[in-house]
């Protein structure tokens, strides 16, 4: 299964073998839940949400300020 | 996992403090009404007050002057945007950029200050002359400055900041690790004075993520770049320990807020004298000593002359 993610403006090719979630996701970049907000597909996801095969990942990083 | 408001399937955020699933149209209205119903217990705004936001075009003061765009539609305050260029090569200018548009399109009319027509210097020329202090404490010091000063010129009541729940947060934990326990009787939804502009912050209980999901799940245009010199400070520092004990201790941001909120009251008892204000000696501006902190700080980086400062009296 392939999806893309995108990290601070960078985009990754991924490959997985078993299904994710992005909780799952965000645990190998080691990035804090607390600390993003995770969009797939261009909509707002929880943690829970399963990440499906040609999925457009984009993780917001929280930034103070503004 | 359904929507724990109206049942929709297509949940977007889990409030972990609270236990909430909400959907993108049921957590828009919470969150506005959240801060609605703050803005009416602390009783931050009155009808026909004259608002300005202090935007940056950020996610924070965008969301401000977005909800409170509500009020002004109702005809209930007079609402104004005022934006201060500091001078941080192009993440400020950036920034104005979004600010300028959404208020555009709001249709909110927007004044703009700069640190450079000001105080003929701009954060970047400080910071390029080595100075004995951080940048935060000059951008902090000398943008509340023009925000005091022009904000009373512009006849505002109110001056509205984008302070979320996560900076009140970081400012009582700083507070209290470097031992300014006075500051801590400062802290708080509203910041009264009789000489200055009262300063209200509207999403004082609203985490920070929940600021960005908003802005997302609204599709607001917004800066969301960080400011280069923050990457450095104190304050990030306190935000990431504090980001870190919130994966096990959900409410730890709102048992501190209203922690603080109990002894804040026995320190006001305790510290708090009744400052007398008076002008500063040099730019008029109310201070509680003969120099005003811009001018103390526009002194120590040797940019005090008169022409610079006091012509803005």
């Amino acid at each position: 299964m392939k999806f893309t993610l995108i990290i601070d403006d960078e985009k990754k090719a991924m490959k997985i073998k078993e299904k994710l979630t992005i909780k799952d996701v965000l645990k190998d970049f080691d990035i804090p839940l607390e600390a993003v907000v995770v969009k797939k597909n261009g909509e707002i996801v929880v943690e829970e949400e399963q990440v499906d095969d040609g999925d457009i990942i984009e993780v917001i990083r929280v930034i103070y300020g503004g | 996992m359904l929507c724990t408001k109206c049942g929709s399937e297509n949940v977007i955020i889990h409030r972990k403090y609270s236990g909430q699933h909400l959907c993108k149209e049921c957590f828009i209205k919470t969150l506005q009404r959240k801060v609605l119903k703050d803005i009416k217990k602390y009783k931050l705004i009155k009808k026909d007050d004259r608002v300005l936001v202090a935007l940056s075009g950020g996610k924070d003061s965008t969301t401000v002057l977005d909800i409170l765009s509500i009020l002004s539609e109702r005809n209930i305050i007079e609402l104004e945007a005022i934006t201060v260029n500091e001078g941080i090569g192009d993440y400020r200018e950036k920034g104005i950029e979004y600010a300028s548009k959404t208020c555009r399109e709001l249709g909110i009319p927007q004044h703009i200050f700069s640190f450079k027509k000001h105080f003929k210097i701009t954060i970047d020329e400080i910071m390029a002359s080595n100075p004995s202090r951080k940048a935060c404490t000059y951008c902090g010091v000398l943008r509340r400055w023009i925000l005091n000063k022009e904000a009373k010129k512009l006849g505002a009541d109110k001056i509205a900041t984008g302070h979320n729940l996560d900076d009140e947060v970081q400012a009582i934990v700083m507070n209290y690790l470097e031992g300014n326990i006075e500051n801590l009787t400062r802290i708080g939804p509203a910041t009264y004075s009789q000489k200055f502009v009262t300063k209200i912050k509207p999403l004082r209980e609203i985490p920070e993520e929940e600021v960005t999901a908003y802005v997302m799940a609204k599709g607001l245009n917004v800066h969301l770049e960080e400011c280069p010199y923050r990457k450095t400070s104190f304050r990030k520092k306190i935000g990431t320990i504090l980001t870190g004990l919130r994966k096990d201790h959900p409410t730890i941001l709102y048992s501190t807020l209203r922690g603080h909120e109990k002894i804040r009251k026995a320190l006001e008892k305790e510290l708090k004298e009744e400052s007398i204000l008076r002008e500063c000696v040099r730019c008029g501006q109310p201070s509680t000593r003969d120099l005003c902190r811009a001018c103390t700080l526009l002194g120590e980086i040797g940019r005090l002359q008169d022409e610079i400062h006091s012509h803005n009296r």
